[in-house]
């Protein structure tokens, strides 16, 4: 079988070959994870990303390959959870402007697009490590670009690239000595080697290419009924919503309920006298509405209607709160610029959409920075390439907007009450093994009412999705690159409200380092690391990024972690206590702080975390 | 003998013997435990009151002398032949001065009193009151005791910290000190009353020790190497806190004049127990 060329629909079909070989593999990237404790989450950080493109691209089929890249690479985006998996989006996002209005690409086009993804890829990357995912990235795409000039047989070309990048995943532990330690691959490395091994799968036939084989049937099954098209596009609000083949195939007159909404009620402490009244608030809406989804989460109730009235929907739900983050966006609207979409011919108005997307040229480090117009330009860019015309009505409360909102990420509920007490306004589930997407990461800035956002990622895995939502976001946001919950408490506590956002950013940022972070958690791994030799299920202490204590019981590693932290004596001491540290262990070891350290400052807090039954702060004058 | 009485309030926590040596006219707040009402610092002394305030459910309430109270002491000191001059807690604090204000108001001859607004509490002015009564003992003039006390407060600077900010929470004296308040985290704020009168979290520190280095640093930039004057307030029989700082601010400047008070009922009620205050100026 040979090939010379792929339309949109066949390179879709390999991008899905490719996520579903890496979906079946994830758990066996998970295993590569070097680091003993219980992060071993590459795989399942890659999957989710992979298959939050792969979602895309299956509701928005293309016959373009420069608009199925498009698609792809906006799912990629928002999907991005894990380090590995934010390169992964940029390897793909370079790709997408690569191809942008091709409409069939042959060897050398694709050899030159997985070339600029390496290189988007790489300008993401604060400071790229050899002997990752980027390395095999970066060696494979160089391999193909000479490939391309010797065949142009799509099926050998792609061997090559597998070959190589293989090959160059075999070299890994060569290139990072953590890897050679523990003797693995690169996780993220050979995650990539899967996705291009499925890419090689379908190309030689080997998969039945899954339901990219026939999507026109496809469209029109899910055409066949109107109300089923709106449904979905409901229940896919605010990952892009699905439209498409399929929604020109209905009449905009036959949208019952036009107006798609979505808000939040804040349920303060007044309101929640009351009961939120779900069944009959429900009802409410299915007055003159459908798609209902109410989401009551105590403090706050998130509704989404599709309605016929919407200022009906509002004051109803005014009665029970205040609202937030109002989102209308009329979908007759958006139906008729979908048809007028798809009249035109495809060529001038995928050139327009890349232009717009190409004239951003903020990479994610820039995003760090303050304000820049490009911000703008970006967020305008990403709305037209999504062809979502969301209508934000201004916020009720605009003239409130705070200057200033803070969103971090945590584990564990103490935890989350410690942050929300130190002045952060949102908290996001999520850290070690479990990374907030990209999507998450920029939901939580745009439901905050403030005109700039600070974000504490609080782990080291969680900072590219954060920077990358910070280039997202519909605001400016700064990244204060904590990589650890006592880290980000330093920051809180280093912030002063009288001060400009510059300031204070830079505050919290050198407090990171004023700040020593313990961690005990279980090894999950034989090892030896930082030259302490580990034993599997062993309680391991880790002082901010070292292993520096291990030991069987979980009171004698803290201890040893503890007596490496405490330097003078008289330092202020915070134990969060996670899952697993019973108050009996806690009780040992303030005694055992009291007696050796009687100058010290120690508070005790349920933090709640898991996997970590201990979390120390340990602060010197 | 000279021509000017001092009037003042409660709050100004001068201890009573030092009133009474320089004839100072007191005219105290009430603080009310649900039904009962005291007069503070007069029925009802520092000891006492946060013995009370152990027992107590919930806080207790205080409020300003009426305008009528303050008359009676006017017209008693004028009674000489004397001029008056009343220096009040912080009106962004208390009504009291408005009340000192109304009374004047409601004189035959306003002229013969000046109303001063201390925009300070405690000993923060407890300290101008007990200088423009020496002052006044020397025969010093109206104008020249405003105007002497006035460089006082500019030269002199005051800090305290309390035990939690709950108290000051309650009773609505938080101003600009309230975003530190519902941490969950244990946080020394070093507070202040601002050139308006309000009380505002200068600074804040993990801890005592570092609440008390800071304190230190502060102060170091205006007053080391000079002699100086220190009033301390702390809440009697929790004293360990305000020794431990006393001694390091002993060691660390030359202090020619030194006067320790305890905060009285009403502070007290607002501050809550565990509070010290500390109050420094160049030296007389």
């Amino acid at each position: 079988m040979s090939k010379r060329s792929l339309n949109g629909t066949e390179w879709s079909a390999m991008v899905l070959a490719g996520a579903e070989r890496l979906a079946s593999h994830a758990e066996r990237v998970n295993e590569l994870n070097v680091f003993p404790v219980p992060d071993g989450d590459t795989g399942t950080n890659m999957n989710m990303t992979m298959t939050a493109g792969a979602n895309e691209l299956r509701s928005k089929p293309s016959v373009e390959v420069g608009r199925a890249a498009e698609v792809l690479a906006k799912g990629l985006l928002m999907g991005a959870r894990g380090n590995s998996g934010v390169i992964l989006s940029q390897l793909f996002r370079g790709f997408s402007r690569a191809v942008a209005g091709q409409q069939e690409i042959g060897a050398p086009a694709f050899a030159a697009a997985l070339q600029q993804g390496v290189d988007t890829a790489y300008k993401s990357v604060v400071k790229p490590v050899e002997g990752t995912i980027l390395t095999v990235a970066r060696e494979a795409a160089k391999h193909g670009l000479a490939a391309s000039r010797r065949t142009a047989d799509l099926v050998e070309w792609m061997r090559e690239i597998v070959l190589k990048a293989s090959e160059t995943l075999a070299r890994t532990p060569d290139m990072l000595p953590v890897l050679k330690q523990v003797g693995v691959v690169d996780s993220g490395g050979q995650g990539l080697v899967y996705i291009y091994e499925g890419f090689m799968e379908y190309l030689e036939g080997r998969t039945g290419a899954s339901d990219f084989a026939a999507p026109e049937p496809q469209a029109a099954a899910a055409a066949s009924s109107g109300a089923h098209a709106a449904e979905a596009a409901g229940s896919a609000h605010g990952s892009g919503s699905a439209h498409g083949f399929a929604q020109a195939k209905i009449k905009t007159e036959s949208i019952q309920f036009p107006y798609d909404m979505e808000f939040f009620v804040n349920r303060d402490a007044v309101a929640r006298r009351t009961p939120f009244p779900e069944a009959s608030f429900r009802k409410t809406l299915e007055k003159d509405g459908d798609s209902i989804i109410l989401i009551d989460a105590g403090d706050i109730v998130k509704v989404h209607v599709h309605s016929r009235r919407p200022g009906d929907v509002l004051n109803a739900a005014l009665l029970y709160g205040e609202l937030s983050s109002i989102h209308i966006l009329n979908m007759q609207d958006q139906h008729r610029e979908l048809l007028e979409h798809e009249q035109e011919k495809p060529g001038p108005t995928t050139a327009k959409l890349s232009e717009g997307y190409e004239g951003d040229s903020i990479g994610v480090e820039a995003a760090t920075g303050w304000p820049p117009e490009a911000m703008g330009k970006l967020a305008a860019a990403e709305a037209a390439q999504a062809s979502e015309a969301v209508a934000t009505v201004a916020h009720p409360l605009a003239f409130e907007m705070a200057p200033l909102g803070i969103v971090a990420v945590s584990m564990g509920s103490g935890n989350e009450q410690l942050l929300l007490s130190l002045g952060v306004d949102s908290v996001i589930s999520g850290g070690q093994s479990m990374n907030p997407s990209t999507e998450d990461l920029v939901q939580a800035i745009s439901s905050l009412a403030a005109h700039h956002i600070f974000i504490l990622p609080n782990n080291s895995n969680v900072q590219l999705a954060a920077k990358q939502a910070a280039e997202l976001a519909d605001k400016p946001v700064t990244v204060i690159p904590t990589t650890s919950v006592p880290q980000g408490m330093a920051a809180l506590l280093a912030y002063r409200e009288e001060d400009p956002l510059e300031v204070n950013a830079e505050r919290m940022t050198g407090a990171i380092e004023k700040v020593a972070t313990g961690q005990i958690t279980k090894a999950v791994r034989d090892t030896r690391m930082d030259g302490v030799d580990i034993r599997e299920g062993q309680y391991i202490g880790i002082l901010n990024k070292t292993i520096v204590a291990s030991n069987d019981g979980l009171v004698e590693a803290a201890r040893e972690l503890l007596a490496k932290m405490l330097a003078t004596g008289d330092e202020v001491v915070t134990i969060l206590a996670g899952e697993g540290a019973d108050s009996e262990y806690t009780d040992t070891l303030l005694s055992w702080i009291g007696n050796h350290y009687p100058d010290a400052e120690v508070e005790v807090h349920e933090g709640g975390q898991p996997l970590y039954p201990y979390w120390f702060m340990v602060e010197s004058v | 003998m000279g021509a000017i009485a001092l009037v003042t309030d409660s709050t100004a926590d001068i201890p009573r013997a030092e009133r009474e040596r320089l004839r100072i006219g007191m005219v105290p707040l009430k603080v009310h435990f649900g039904g009962e009402e005291y007069l503070d610092n007069v029925d009802l002394q520092p000891a006492d009151f946060y013995e009370k305030l152990q027992s107590f459910p919930g806080l207790p309430k205080s409020s300003q002398p009426s305008p009528a109270d303050f008359l009676a002491e006017f017209e008693r000191q004028m009674a000489d032949g004397k001029e008056v001059l009343s220096i009040h807690l912080s009106s962004a604090l208390s009504g009291t001065y408005q009340s000192a204000l109304l009374a004047k108001s409601m004189l035959e001859d306003e002229s013969k009193v000046t109303v001063i607004d201390s925009k300070s509490a405690s000993m923060g002015y407890g300290m101008l009151v007990i200088r423009a009564a020496e002052m006044a003992e020397q025969g010093a003039s109206m104008d020249e005791i405003v105007a002497e006390i006035a460089r006082i407060k500019s030269s002199t600077k005051l800090y305290f910290l309390v035990d939690t900010l709950e108290y000051l929470h309650k009773g609505g004296r938080i101003g600009r000190a309230s975003a530190l308040f519902g941490s969950l985290l244990n946080i020394k704020p070093i507070l202040t009353i601002d050139d308006e009168g309000y009380v505002n979290a200068l600074d804040k520190a993990r801890g005592q020790k570092r609440a008390f280095a800071r304190i230190v640093e502060l102060l170091d930039a205006d007053f080391a190497g000079k002699p100086v004057d220190l009033n301390v307030v702390v809440t009697p029989g929790k004293t360990e806190m305000a020794e431990e700082l006393i001694a390091l601010l002993k060691e660390r400047f030359q202090i020619r004049r030194y006067m320790q008070s305890e905060i009285g009922p009403v502070i007290g009620t607002h501050a809550g127990p565990g509070t010290v205050g500390i109050f420094m100026g160049p030296a007389v």
